[in-house]
């Protein structure tokens, strides 16, 4: 019983070996756990670096830090888009005009709004 | 040319970000730099805050978000009722 299971996931294994292709999720994973464990062992001394105080005062709060420049790059990001969206009328009046046949339709269906 | 509340709202976003921005990299990457007798250091608060204030900023938008999305569904059932 032990025998046969041990076969199957040595197949499987040699399986998953030559058909390996790095999806970006997996990519995305292996880099965050490279930043992880590096900051890990700055900030919790693991390695006895004997970093000095300063470095270490930035580095502790560094995963927030990039959390929040993140989120203000996003902010920023969509501030801007909204600032220089242009007007479309052409698209604008073809999309009210399909809203109101839309509404005809399905009201005709029953539908009440 | 978007609408001119459109482009004010946009300049808005885009300004607030740039000054939060410029005080929290100051405040964390800066200021352990800086002398402690400094007179800057009255400008910020204790560093602990820099990472409480935006956790619990996250807290308040994740619970923010849930309850919209409650209310939403709740008024949804509703009118489901009525009909």
């Amino acid at each position: 019983m032990l025998f046969v299971s041990g076969i199957i996931s040595i197949r499987f294994f040699h399986i998953f070996l030559s058909t390996f292709t790095m999806t970006k999720l997996m990519e995305w994973l292996l880099g965050l756990s490279l930043i992880g464990v590096l900051w890990s062992i700055v900030t919790f001394d693991l390695l006895d670096l004997r970093i000095s105080d300063q470095y270490l005062q930035v580095a502790w709060p560094l995963p927030i830090y990039l959390l929040v420049a993140f989120g203000c790059y996003s902010l920023a990001v969509v501030g801007y888009r909204v600032a220089t969206f242009n007007d479309c009328e052409t698209a604008a009046k073809e999309l009210q005009e399909q809203i109101q046949e839309a509404k005809r339709d399905l009201q005709k269906k029953g539908l009440h709004f | 040319m978007a609408t001119w509340t459109d482009r004010a709202v946009g300049m808005g976003l885009v300004v607030f970000s740039i000054l939060l921005f410029t005080y929290y990299s100051i405040w964390v990457i800066v200021l352990p730099f800086v002398n402690s007798d400094h007179a800057i250091h009255h400008y910020f608060l204790p560093r602990e805050y820099s990472v409480i204030l935006p956790v619990v900023a996250a807290l308040v938008l994740v619970l923010f978000i849930g309850g919209f999305i409650t209310v939403v569904l709740w008024k949804n059932k509703q009118k489901k009722k009525v009909q």
